[in-house]
């Protein structure tokens, strides 16, 4: 068989058609592959927004969207109507990035998690406004440049995982591209817990967090063993943290990235203390229900 | 669809290929593939980008300028 | 069984909701719309009605949610007035523009500032270029009717538009009226269920409407579907009277206009003080009509140039405004547009009352037709635009 026509049939078996416009080295076509290998044909896909968008755009399978402004609430509609035509059997995922999720539509996901919609809402965070040119957000880690933030933001990432796992939904997670063991077998998880999940992942912006593209999948996996961003899971209310707990300099992650280049030496050992922080706090509430 | 520019190309060195996979795990795109004729990529639609190249833990693949 | 009682507004729009078998009912309170909900949460808890009601967290979430529920191919409702059509602003313009036929109330109130809860039509009349279809009502029998009635017109493959039934707050919405509802066997025979052809979420059909990439063929297509609905609405409301005994007159009514130069034309509850105000002068020999507007959007444009003709003078009575427009009245303007090439011609006044919620009274009324019988025989209002309520007429009756 030709090498294209093998390509044909693989794009048609993971329902994500190969090449789109997302820049190169975007972590977003490399999510939903993973998304869709792990919840199967059996789905109904709506969500837009983040620049992975140029993704969703590729996917062959059911889907539709509104604009960034409108996280979970059209799929709240999309699972109510599936419930009156009586085909709760197809599978809801519900995607936004981290100017919606974060920001402009926090109250929506809010709202969603309050009512336990039976669907999977996926955030999506490359970090920053990006589809607009990379101007800050909520979710913008402490320190980096964005064009609304040329000397550093000075204000620390939201919380958002932890802000949704307080509404107690029956599973939350934090998952990576560059773990993708542990992200299908999250997703495959909420696929068959009924309720409002929430899987959050941080993907790589070559072009916003200012690295060569090659790098993309590294620097992930450096976002996670730097515990930056860990990985962990809320399953109906208990903590398991993921993550192992090795632990490498975060300047390693921030000596990666371009964006990060205008940090001080006394930013960057902030950061690392939160970081720490957080790690020895998560390690601590492993395998403890958390919020009462 | 439009057409894909790029600057570099990825190639393989199959002798050094010891068939891990994480080429076709961690491409953005899902333009490389391990088949039964080993590594194969779909350059209509590869970008380059050069992750498979960055990830592939034997130098098996290497970015070689585009032509023309 | 079909039956009669005294019922408000808000509960008749309820049962027009069940009787036209909403699915989906995604809605946020506000008043005067509130009982509107809790009425239809009563219903589907007392087991006489079946629909998801989403209790969302604001009406962008409501539209939002209707929008994604009517692509899925249910049958939607919602409901909202004044500020909460505001907060819906940004949906609002997706179903008419992705041709979903969704079903709506929107209860009139005025709009803030200043902050009341009493109505004008200022909610319902700003979202005027969006292409949704309005229908505007007088009393609770006419709010029941035009809900049904809205989705054989909407989800008429002819048309593919959502629709507004508009009315009052507090005057239709809270105010009991003898109401007859019909048979839910009978309604089913008039309304078949919700099948849209051109969108489908099943993982084995999947079709999305909007593959148009021009901007001013896809607006005029939503212009040309207005256009349709004319003559759907009008087949609609005939073949409600042939079933049901009960017609409203299609898109405009002329009521004991017979012999009269001079018209007043209302929309909504003030009609009916109007018809009272009308009778009243007749009775002392002045030839005065009264023309009830009751179809918004469609504008209707070539029924109006029809019957304009035959009088000299029309008042239009505009409960609203649009500030800094060229005549501040927005069915007067539209009216003047729409007559603005006619070789005979009335004149026309923009007569600005009840804002805010203010009654219409009858004094007020009696002015008006008075002014207009006037502008009928010299040719010309006093003043074209006229902000009545500004005016001393004396103690309200």
């Amino acid at each position: 068989m030709s090498v294209d026509k093998r390509f044909d049939e693989y794009y048609d078996r993971v329902h994500l058609q190969g090449g789109t416009t997302c820049c190169p080295g975007c972590g977003g076509p490399l999510l939903w592959r993973m998304i869709l290998d792990a919840v199967g044909p059996n789905t109904v896909v709506y969500g837009d927004g983040p620049c992975a968008m140029c993704a969703i755009r590729n996917i062959k399978l059911p889907n539709f969207s509104i604009h960034f402004s409108f996280a979970s609430d059209g799929a709240t509609g999309i699972v109510a109507g599936l419930r009156a035509k009586g085909r709760e059997d197809i599978t809801v995922v519900s995607s936004a990035g981290d100017g919606s999720i974060g920001d402009i539509s926090l109250g929506k996901v809010s709202a969603a998690a309050e009512r336990n919609e039976n669907m999977i809402q996926i955030c999506v965070d490359n970090e920053a406004y990006m589809n607009t040119g990379i101007q800050k957000s909520g979710l913008t880690p402490f320190g980096a440049w964005t064009t609304t933030t040329p000397r550093g933001k000075d204000a620390m990432k939201k919380d958002v995982p932890m802000i949704i796992a307080a509404h107690k939904p029956p599973y939350i997670a934090t998952a990576s591209v560059a773990y993708p063991a542990d992200l299908k077998a999250k997703l495959k998880k909420a696929k068959e817990i009924r309720g409002f999940k929430y899987i959050h992942t941080v993907i790589p912006c070559p072009t916003g967090w200012r690295f060569d593209p090659a790098k993309a999948v590294e620097v992930t996996r450096l976002g996670v063993d730097t515990w930056v961003w860990p990985l962990y899971e809320i399953e109906a209310g208990v903590l398991r943290v993921n993550s192992r707990s090795e632990q490498k300099p975060v300047k390693e992650y921030l000596d990666a990235q371009g964006r990060f280049r205008g940090m001080s030496p006394e930013q960057v050992d902030y950061l690392q203390g939160e970081t720490d922080t957080r790690r020895r706090n998560l390690m601590e509430a492993n395998g403890k229900r958390l919020f009462i | 669809m439009s057409s894909i520019v790029r600057s570099f190309r990825p190639e393989v060195d199959q002798s050094k290929c010891v068939k891990c996979g994480l080429c076709q795990t961690f491409c953005p795109e899902g333009t490389v593939m391990l088949s039964d004729a080993g590594v194969v990529f779909d350059y209509r639609f590869c970008k380059g980008c050069g992750v498979c190249a960055n990830e592939c833990r034997v130098k098996a693949i290497s970015m070689v300028r585009e032509e023309g | 069984m079909s039956f009669t009682r005294m019922m408000e507004g808000n509960e008749a729009a309820a049962w027009g909701a069940k009787l036209a078998r909403a699915d989906v009912i995604p809605a946020y309170p506000i008043t005067p719309q509130t009982e509107l909900i809790s009425n239809i949460a009563s219903m589907i808890a007392d087991g006489k009605m079946k629909a998801e009601y989403i209790k969302v967290e604001g009406e962008h979430t409501a539209m939002a949610a209707a929008i994604g529920a009517s692509v899925t191919g249910a049958r939607v409702f919602t409901g909202s007035s004044s500020q909460g059509i505001l907060y819906m602003e940004e949906p609002f313009w997706m179903p008419p523009g992705m041709r979903l036929p969704i079903g709506m109330c929107i209860v009139n109130r005025s709009v803030a500032p200043l902050g009341t809860l009493r109505p004008d039509h200022m909610d319902s009349m700003l979202q005027r270029d969006t292409g949704w279809i309005q229908l505007y009502c007088e009393n609770s029998q006419e709010v029941m009717d035009t809900i049904v009635m809205g989705y054989r017109i909407g989800e008429d493959r002819r048309v593919y538009l959502p629709v507004a039934t508009c009315y009052d707050g507090y005057f239709v919405s809270a105010t009991a009226t003898p109401t007859t509802v019909p048979d839910q066997a009978e309604v089913d025979d008039f309304l078949p269920p919700y099948r849209h052809e051109w969108y489908s979420l099943m993982p084995d059909d999947f079709r999305m409407h909007g593959h148009e990439t021009n901007m001013a063929k896809a607006r005029n297509e939503v212009q040309q579907a207005q256009e349709t609905a004319k003559a759907v609405i009008e087949e609609v409301e005939k073949d409600w009277r042939r079933r049901f005994g009960r017609y409203y007159d299609g898109m405009v009514e002329e009521y004991s206009c017979g012999d009269a130069d001079a018209v007043l034309m209302t929309m909504g509850s003030m009609t009916g003080t109007a018809r009272d105000v009308v009778d009243k002068m007749r009775e002392k020999g002045k030839r005065i009509g009264l023309i009830k507007l009751r179809c918004f959007r469609p504008f209707p444009r070539e029924e109006l140039r029809r019957i304009a003709r035959k009088y000299k003078a029309i008042g239009v009575v505009d409960r609203n405004t649009s500030l800094g427009s060229a005549g501040g009245g927005i069915v007067a303007t539209d009216l003047a547009r729409a007559l603005y090439d006619v070789n005979e011609r009335p004149v026309i006044a923009d007569f600005h009352v009840g804002l805010g919620g203010t009654d219409v009274t009858m004094n007020q009324l009696e002015y008006m037709a008075k002014r207009t019988l006037r502008a009928a025989k010299v040719g010309r209002f006093r003043e074209a635009v006229d902000w009545v309520e500004l005016h001393d007429l004396g103690p309200v009756m």
